[in-house]
């Protein structure tokens, strides 16, 4: 062998010993690498929300998604009713913050927006105009809904205790109407507000006071309470002022399920409808526009004249396999919604119904477990 | 919780080593446990004489353990003691993506101790008695979710357990024979502030077992027995008192065909409180196919079925006392490899396994309508998992600098197979929070008794919807360890240094449960033995 072939013999070795301690140097690269991302880790969606920023929210539905308990995930959705179009996640693309944890329901007044967060002790008060928080009104007690008086009041109930009296004007709680329970739904009926009681939170049924209280919000006291089926969670009025309550007998099973038609001028219970034990939990009272109708849940979706005598037999939207779990009627056009959570670990979705046929005419994706529906004041068609 | 028992809160230098088994093997020592047993084993070691050691670990946030052992005896006799500290306040800081603010996380303070006393006694290498008593005391807060609750209700819990076990073992030449018999006294209280909870619960288990092996034929090992557990709970969260008797017959049997085939059989079947559970069987064959390769091929064949908690059944109102056991059907099948060089340098262990099965009747705790707060468990889900598991293991000695290195990495598929809604999107797609893969690798330098070890752990994207709609990002963590130990006649000083999540990574491994960042921890260690 040449000096030559040597030479470029020992230079082919040093090549492949220096490719080879590359590769042991890419390698290393590679294995220290993934521990550099600066990014934080956080959740991703697979499918980013379509853009908000031109939305008007003028007339549509808000669907409220409580999210998972402790997840942090809570959203609203909002149909357009005109487009059609379904945008998600609506408070977050417009605040850049997610909106808590447990979003229990909205209300919309004049051009403002009421979403209450239950598990932040928080109603975050937002612009129809462009979603954006205005304010955050904090120190509420496991906030469950909003009730208003006029443009300057309004009443909010909570999980652990008191009915808080918020004030519109500086958008703070201004005090407390005393009550040791959790109260539920509320009804502004007169002078008079009617408020559901579940009673103490952490007793079992049959250790729990359930009642409806009549406040009197010129005084914000508590004058009268009328005894209840065991958690009642669903309050409405009809056209002839007669007043209805769903009760749900106690998640505890302990009694039949009940829905109570209130005399409000005697303040007592004149009829009560019992629902066959073992057959669902019936909850979300709602009125059809003209106020003759009844819709509630109890697995399927159920519709009940007012005048009627027994309770219907048959759903008007049967649940099949559905975990029907929301429930309005449009107040202006008397279309149904229903949403459905489905198994409460992915995203839920939301059926528009013919008030009559209760045939679904639209179903919309929606977000993590959508759970009330709000309207907006022109929300027609 | 009760009946299951918490990693986190058993220190393991209580014990040599904690021993999985996977599948079918956790067969062997319990029923009704699914996705593997946890075993704590200690060994004697016959020959020690005197063994002391003293160790102090101060790490980030306030974070202190001292533990202290003492094993002694003679080659009849062994004696171990042990016992351990540990306090926290863990307040790191994180990065609060709701108020974009950095903030110190608060109320995750642990407080930790436990003493452990076993006593080995042998008596001419025919009886061998062991006694163990072991007492823990675990008091933790738990901490808020990142963003949680504007205003933060306390959540503490407390667990106090005292564990003893007796056991007999009597080797004769073609048989023998070991009873064991256990107690444990559980105490635990669970506050939470926001849901008005502040609950006790006291449990005792009394669990008795005995074990025959016969091995008079030739290759031929049979190995009866018979468990029996009582399980007794007095729960503020349960109404009146629950018990549990459970009964296993158990049958285990292996013969060796010749040097090349090995099979296993294990029957079990429990009476639990009147009834019949599910026969479970499990089959096994091991197969090597050269003499002078250590390649060993194996696959194996079970049926397991998991019994509901008794949270499950009867956790007050929410518990579901009609649940039924969970089913798990299934197969799985490796190859094993290792080499060991003729100087002994050189050793190298490789294992590639992979296993499919099907579960059918899983318990799922679902929230119940009307009231978030209340999630009752139904056997709602049917889980198709199947998966790879493969390691390395590498020690590799070069004069005075010995390497040994450690990779595992697996692969997990494990997916929704039953729905119950016709909108639900779930079905084939991954469960959540179950990474697909997730690697686990050290390599550890040692020379001139100095040590440099780097680990890195691979977490891949886990699911945080059951129709895979959103995701935590994958994300992966360093840590470097960097010691020196000190030997003097019979006296050994270690010191070590170990960064913990050595680049800072801002990582949640759940959603909103903020981790720490950069953390450190040093250890000195001090030990005497003869």
């Amino acid at each position: 062998m040449s000096l030559k072939d040597k030479i470029i013999n020992r230079s082919k070795i040093y090549i492949k010993s220096s490719g080879l301690s590359f590769l042991v140097f890419i390698g290393l690269i590679i294995y220290l690498l993934p521990g550099c991302s600066k990014e934080p880790i956080r959740e991703v969606t697979q499918n980013p929300p379509v853009d908000t920023s031109k939305v008007t929210y003028n007339n549509g539905v808000f669907v409220v998604n409580e999210g998972n308990f402790n997840w942090i995930n809570a959203s609203v959705t909002y149909i357009d009713n005109k487009s059609g179009s379904v945008y998600q996640d609506i408070f977050n693309q417009a605040n850049n913050r997610g909106l808590g944890d447990v979003a229990q329901s909205m209300k919309v007044l004049g051009s403002k927006g009421f979403i209450i967060v239950n598990n932040n002790d928080r109603i975050e008060v937002v612009s129809l105009k462009d979603f954006r928080s205005i304010k955050s009104i904090t120190g509420f007690n496991s906030p469950r809904y909003i009730e208003f008086i006029d443009s300057s009041k309004a009443y909010v109930t909570n999980m652990r205790k008191n009915i808080s009296v918020v004030n519109l004007k500086t958008m703070t709680i201004e005090k407390d109407i005393s009550t040791p329970y959790w109260t539920e739904s509320l009804l502004h009926y007169g002078q008079y507000m009617f408020v559901t009681c579940i009673g103490s939170f952490n007793e079992s049924s049959a250790n729990r006071k359930a009642q409806v209280y009549v406040v009197d919000t010129r005084t914000d006291k508590i004058i009268d309470s009328i005894m209840m089926g065991k958690e009642p969670v669903s309050i409405t009025v009809d056209r002839k002022n007669k007043i209805w309550v769903i009760c749900t007998g106690g998640y505890d099973n302990y009694e039949a399920p009940t829905l109570k038609r209130i005399d409000p001028a005697l303040m007592i219970v004149e009829k009560t409808f019992t629902f066959p034990v073992q057959q669902g939990v019936p909850s979300k009272l709602c009125m059809n526009p003209t106020r003759d109708t009844l819709y509630f849940i109890n697995g399927g979706v159920f519709q009940m004249s007012a005048n009627a005598t027994e309770l219907p037999a048959q759903a008007l939207i049967p649940a099949n396999g559905h975990l029907f779990y929301g429930l309005d009627v449009n107040p202006q056009n008397g279309l149904v919604y229903v949403s459905d959570a489905v198994n409460y670990v992915q995203s839920g979705y939301v059926f528009k119904c013919s008030q009559s046929s209760g045939q679904i005419l639209n179903t919309y994706l929606a977000g993590r477990i959508p759970g009330s529906f709000c309207f907006t004041s022109s929300s027609k068609k | 919780m009760l009946g299951q028992s918490d990693l986190s809160q058993i220190p393991v230098s209580a014990f040599d080593e904690i021993e999985v088994l996977y599948g079918a093997s956790g067969l062997t020592k319990t029923s009704g446990a699914f996705g593997g047993v946890v075993n704590l084993v200690t060994n004697p070691d016959w020959n020690n004489r005197i063994h002391a050691k003293v160790a102090q670990t101060i790490a980030s946030f306030d974070n202190y353990t001292t533990e202290v052992g003492f094993i002694g005896g003679s080659s009849s006799f062994q004696s171990n003691t042990r016992l351990n500290f540990t306090s926290a306040v863990n307040d790191f800081p994180y990065y609060d993506d709701f108020t974009k603010e950095q903030v110190t996380q608060h109320d995750a303070s642990v407080l930790q101790y436990g003493i452990t006393e076993e006593a080995f006694w042998k008596i001419k290498d025919k009886h061998l008695f062991t006694a163990r008593v072991w007492y823990s005391y675990d008091d933790r807060d738990i901490p808020p979710v990142v963003a949680g609750s504007s205003t933060y209700y306390p959540q503490k819990m407390l667990n106090k357990t005292l564990r003893s076990i007796i056991e007999y073992k009597l080797v004769e030449k073609f048989w023998n024979f070991s009873v064991k018999t256990s107690l444990v006294n559980q105490f635990m209280n669970y506050r939470n502030d926001s849901m008005f909870i502040n609950n006790d619960h006291r449990y005792y288990t009394w669990f008795t077992s005995a074990r025959f092996t016969w091995t008079r034929v030739k290759n031929l090992s049979v190995k009866p027995g018979l468990d029996y557990t009582y399980d007794y709970v007095k729960s503020d969260a349960y109404s009146g008192i629950k018990t549990r008797n459970t009964l296993g017959l158990y049958l285990e049997a292996s013969y060796r065909f010749n040097d090349h085939v090995k099979t296993q059989m294990i029957l079990r079947e429990d009476y639990l409180d009147g009834a019949f559970m599910p026969f479970v069987p499990s089959l096994g064959l091991e197969y090597k196919p050269f003499n002078a390769i250590n390649l060993y091929l194996s696959a194996n064949a079970f049926r397991n079925y998991r019994y509901p908690t008794l949270n499950d059944l009867y956790w007050a109102f929410w518990g579901n006392p009609d649940l039924k056991p969970e089913f798990d059907n299934g197969i799985e099948g490796g190859i094993t490899y290792n080499y060991l060089s003729d100087n002994g340098k050189f050793f190298i262990e490789t294992a590639v396994s992979g296993y499919y099965s099907w579960m059918h009747d899983m318990i799922v705790w679902n929230p119940v309508p009307e009231n978030p707060s209340v999630w009752r468990p139904q056997n709602v889900s049917e889980v198709n998992a199947r998966g790879i598991e493969a390691s390395l293991n590498l020690k590799w000695k070069i004069s005075r600098l010995q390497i040994t290195s450690s990779n595992n990495y697996t692969f997990c598929k494990s997916t929704y197979e039953k729905t119950t809604s016709p909108e639900d999107q779930s079905l084939g797609k991954q469960l959540i929070y179950i990474p697909e893969d997730t690697y686990n690798g050290t390599l550890n330098l040692n020379c001139w008794n100095f040590i440099l070890g780097y680990n890195l752990v691979f977490v891949n994207k886990r699911y945080t919807s059951t129709d895979n709609q959103s995701y935590m990002p994958w994300y992966s963590l360093s840590n470097i360890i960097l010691g020196k130990s000190f030997n003097l006649s019979n006296f050994v000083l270690s010191l070590q240094v170990k960064v913990n999540n050595l680049f800072d990574v801002d990582y949640q491994s759940v959603k909103n449960w903020p981790m720490p960042g950069r953390n450190y921890s040093l250890t000195a260690r001090f030990e005497f033995k003869r």
